[in-house]
Parts: C-alpha cells; sequence; structure tokens
C-alpha cells in the first residue's frame, strides 16, 4: 500500500509540477522561440485557401461587439470625424508603381462588395458582421506592387496607453483574396467610430486582431523586420503569431 | 511469479510517454486558452441564449460556474482563482494548472499549437510502426469481443470469478483503447481545428456539421474532459492492477503475467 501511495503521490506531484516548470521554460528565450516553430507548419499547411463562409442577414450580430484598442481621442482624429472625415486620407506607398492617397469619398466610389462573415477573435468568441467596401485586391490592381514588395503593412490610428500605435500585415496572398476587403461599411451604415471609421480591413480568413481599425496608411514593403518590435503587427509583438489562420 | 511476455514495442512505449507530457501541457495550456473567453456556447457565433457553461466572477473575491443555467459557487477552484503571480483575481481556471501559471493568452497558445503537433505526429507515427508490426489486432475491439464485454465487467465487479478467455488484451481494455485512440483523440483534433478561421475556410462542411465555430469549441472542450475521463480510469487502473509490474512493462516492455491475464497473443 506503500507504494502505491508514493506512485499516487509521484504522479500527483508530476501534475502539479506541469505548470510551473511549464511556466519556467515559457520565460526561456530559447524555447519560447523554439515553440514558436510550429507556426511555419500552419502557415504552409493551412495557409490562405478556400472561402469564409458568407452568413444571411438574419444571422448578422447588430450590435457588433467592439474589443482591443481604445477608439482613437486625439484632436486630428475627433477633427476628422466632426468634418465627415472629409480630411482623411488613405495612403499607399512603399514598393508600388503607384503611390496612391484616396480619399473617402474616392474609395467609396470604387466598385463597392458585401460579405456577411463572422469575426473569429483570437479571445475565442465570434460575432456576425455585414461588411462592405472596396476588396484589397482592386486597390493592388491600381497602385501595382513592385516586385520586391512582399508584404502589405496596415498602419492605423488608435494608440495604446504606452502610445504605441496598432498596426498589421499580410503576405500578398492573404492580400489578393477575393474576401479580404477595406471595409467602409458595417450593417448598412458608414463604420462609426468605435468600429475603425472610416476604413477597416476584414480579413474573414483568420483571427481578428488581422482585422485592422482605423487604417490610414498601407506600405507595400518586403520585410517588416525593422517596423516597430519587428514582428509584423502590434499583437505579434506581443507574442501573438503573425500567421493568425488558426 | 508469472511467466514474463514482451508486451509493448519500443514505438508504443516512446509513444505512450510523449503523449503523456504532451496531454499534460495540451489540457494546461488550453484552459489557459480558455480562460481568454471563459464561456462555451452550443452555436455557431457566440450567443449568450445558448451557454452551456459560463466560469465569472460576479464580485470581487467571489467566482461562480454557471451549467446548463444552474450557478455554483466556485470561489478560489473556478472564476476567482490562483492569478499565477501570488495572488488571486477574477480568473476561470487557476493558475496551478494552466501553462503558463499567470494570464497569457499568446503564450498559451504557443504551447499549444506546438504541442498539438507533438501528439498528433506522434499519433500518426505509432499507427503506422504498429499496423506494420501487426500490434493493432490484439488492441483494437472486435464484433467477437462484444460478447465480452458484461463478463469481463462483471469480474471486475466480483460477479464472476474468472475473467473470460481473452488475449493480451482483455474486451474493456480494448474497447477503452478503441475509443480512446480512434474515436476521442481524433475528434478532439477534428475539432480543435473546426474552430479556427483557416480551416473553417478549407473545409466549411466540418465547421458546419459541428454546429458552427462555438459549438466547435464545446465539441473540443467536451472530448478533452473525455480524455481526461480515460487518463483518470486509466492511472486508477494502473495504481490498482500491480503498479510496478505494470509502470515497469511500460519503461522496459516486459510484462510478468497475472493468473487472470491473458495468455498473450
Amino acid at each position: 500500500m506503500n507504494r502505491k501511495l508514493f506512485i499516487a503521490t509521484s504522479i500527483s506531484s508530476a501534475l502539479a509540477a506541469c505548470s510551473p516548470i511549464g511556466t519556467a521554460l515559457n520565460n526561456n528565450e530559447g524555447f519560447h522561440s523554439f515553440l514558436g516553430k510550429a507556426q511555419g507548419l500552419n502557415h504552409a499547411l493551412i495557409g490562405t485557401r478556400g472561402m469564409a463562409r458568407e452568413y444571411r442577414d438574419a444571422d448578422v450580430d447588430r450590435n457588433f461587439r467592439t474589443n482591443g484598442l481604445p477608439t482613437p481621442s486625439d484632436s486630428s482624429y475627433q477633427e476628422m470625424v466632426a468634418r465627415g472625415f472629409a480630411p482623411y486620407r488613405l495612403v499607399i506607398d512603399g514598393a508600388v508603381e503607384r503611390r496612391r492617397a484616396y480619399s473617402l469619398a474616392q474609395l467609396r466610389g470604387m466598385q463597392q462588395t458585401t460579405q456577411i462573415t463572422r469575426h473569429d477573435c483570437v479571445e475565442g468568441w465570434s460575432a456576425i458582421g455585414k461588411w462592405s467596401g472596396v476588396p484589397l485586391r482592386d486597390i493592388l490592381a491600381d497602385v501595382r506592387p513592385r516586385a520586391d514588395a512582399k508584404y502589405a503593412v496596415f498602419y492605423c490610428m488608435d494608440k495604446d496607453d504606452q502610445n504605441t500605435p496598432y498596426y498589421e500585415s499580410l503576405d500578398l496572398h492573404e492580400a489578393s483574396h477575393p474576401q479580404t476587403l477595406l471595409a467602409l461599411r458595417l450593417n448598412d451604415a458608414p463604420l462609426d467610430p468605435d468600429h475603425g471609421a472610416p476604413v477597416r480591413l476584414r480579413v474573414p480568413t483568420q483571427l481578428g486582431y488581422k482585422s485592422a481599425k482605423w487604417v490610414n496608411r498601407i506600405e507595400f514593403v518586403g520585410s517588416f523586420g525593422t517596423i516597430y518590435s519587428g514582428h509584423g503587427g502590434y499583437w505579434e509583438d506581443q507574442g501573438y503569431e503573425w500567421y493568425a489562420g488558426i | 511469479m508469472g511467466q514474463k511476455i514482451y508486451r509493448y514495442a519500443v514505438a508504443t512505449r516512446l509513444s505512450h510517454w510523449v503523449w503523456v507530457l504532451a496531454f499534460g501541457v495540451l489540457v494546461s495550456s488550453g484552459l489557459q486558452i480558455f480562460n481568454a473567453a471563459p464561456y462555451l456556447d452550443a452555436s455557431d457565433k457566440s450567443n449568450p441564449a445558448r451557454r452551456v457553461l459560463s466560469i465569472d466572477s460576479p464580485a470581487d473575491g467571489v467566482g461562480t460556474t454557471t451549467i446548463f443555467g444552474r450557478t455554483f459557487t466556485t470561489t478560489g477552484w473556478l472564476g476567482f482563482t490562483d492569478d499565477g503571480m501570488g495572488g488571486r483575481s477574477p480568473r476561470a481556471f487557476p493558475g496551478w494548472i494552466t501553462i503558463p501559471a499567470y494570464q497569457d493568452l499568446a503564450d498559451g497558445r504557443r504551447w499549444h499549437l506546438f504541442f498539438a503537433w507533438v501528439a498528433s505526429v506522434c499519433w500518426l507515427a505509432w499507427l503506422i510502426s504498429s499496423a506494420i508490426k501487426g500490434n493493432l489486432r490484439d488492441m483494437v475491439l472486435r464484433p467477437a469481443d462484444l460478447p465480452k464485454l458484461w463478463p469481463m465487467q462483471a469480474y471486475y465487479l466480483k460477479l464472476r470469478a474468472e475473467p473470460p478467455p481473452h488475449g493480451l488484451y482483455n474486451p474493456l481494455q480494448k474497447a477503452a483503447y478503441t475509443l480512446v485512440g480512434f474515436v476521442i483523440a481524433p475528434l478532439v483534433v477534428i475539432t480543435g481545428l473546426a474552430l479556427s478561421p483557416g480551416i473553417d475556410a478549407i473545409a466549411q462542411p466540418l465547421t458546419w456539421l459541428l454546429g458552427g465555430r462555438q459549438f466547435a469549441r464545446l465539441w473540443h472542450f467536451t472530448s478533452m474532459l473525455l480524455l481526461l475521463g480515460f487518463f483518470a480510469v486509466h492511472t486508477f487502473q494502473v495504481l490498482t492492477q500491480g503498479v510496478f509490474n505494470q509502470m515497469n512493462a511500460m519503461i522496459s516492455g516486459w510484462y510478468r503475467l497475472g493468473e487472470h491475464d491473458g495468455v498473450g497473443p
């Protein structure tokens, strides 16, 4: 019986040691980055293929959940809101043949598409919205990324409490996906400030943090290694995967 | 003292211990991920009206768990728990059971997605190796085993003096191994994949078949509980059925037959 007690104690101790040992390993930089290797496999095997499910009008969440960084509160954003986003420009630059600065009216004048898709947050919850706007691939066709362009980096107007701005990036394959959208409208109304007005990204094939709000510049680059902390996005710089399809 | 037989091939022993490690990490990191949205809905999009489980902290210092609409106070265990940093805070599963101990969704995902690969590749390697060597025949439940299930259970319940005649594994073991290895373990992988937007885009019918993304999350959690249940029974059996013989067998491969064990293949 003592032997059984010994084994039972050993098993419970092994279970109880799981979390502290895991935490210690987690704080080891080499081990931490080794764990990140799974991302390459997931990106290669899953990637961005197929189409996100499209829903019916009846499925839409009318009060679409907001999450993440707070709505920009600086005076220039407030002024833009007050003036119906007349001063807003979406700047496209970097490795493109034709740099552009679209006004909101110009974006609204382009061919619009609508999708009713599910927004899947990395936290686990999901909400369904009806999004309308310009397919990002139409912008790509207009500005024509050069051969050295590998990624589109999306700069945003929101900042965290440390004044670190939000940003995101997609590779050109993901950026050209037919459902990757520069959304101007949510649920049959122009985007409101809390949902990323006037322009947000919508990437229904990946987790929600890819769908950056308050986008005002898209830069085409060969590598994002020198941008902010170099991981290709605000949450990526804090340890989240750049490939967010899983 | 019974006769010693070589019961477990190297691949079986190695994959067994890799799974012990991977399962521990996957449960702890999975609970870490769960903590970021500590509720489960039987629906596609989040829908509080279809909430099956919810772990909350309705007031400072109080933890509650609501299952099918019934709320229980679970302070200290669920809802308001060890925060992994020396204190207590609103947190569904306590820090002593999560990896890392403190709240960190990004790192929980990092562990989870890495060890999901470890467990899956290990399962595939074990399956191929066992199929080639023919070991699978000993452990997969067959129609001929079905009439022996109850007699075996009766023997365990001491309603019968002798177990029914059987091979290397008894019919209940075969049933458990077949269910876990070929139903629940694949289910836990499939439901995990189905709740990912990238997989949903590739295999829409899969997520739809499971009832949608939140439902897939519920199935994923449920299949984890089933695996935990197997783990509990399995550990109990090992502890009560000659623990040193069993542990030694899973390390060295050699198992000493007991008087009621089958005689081998």
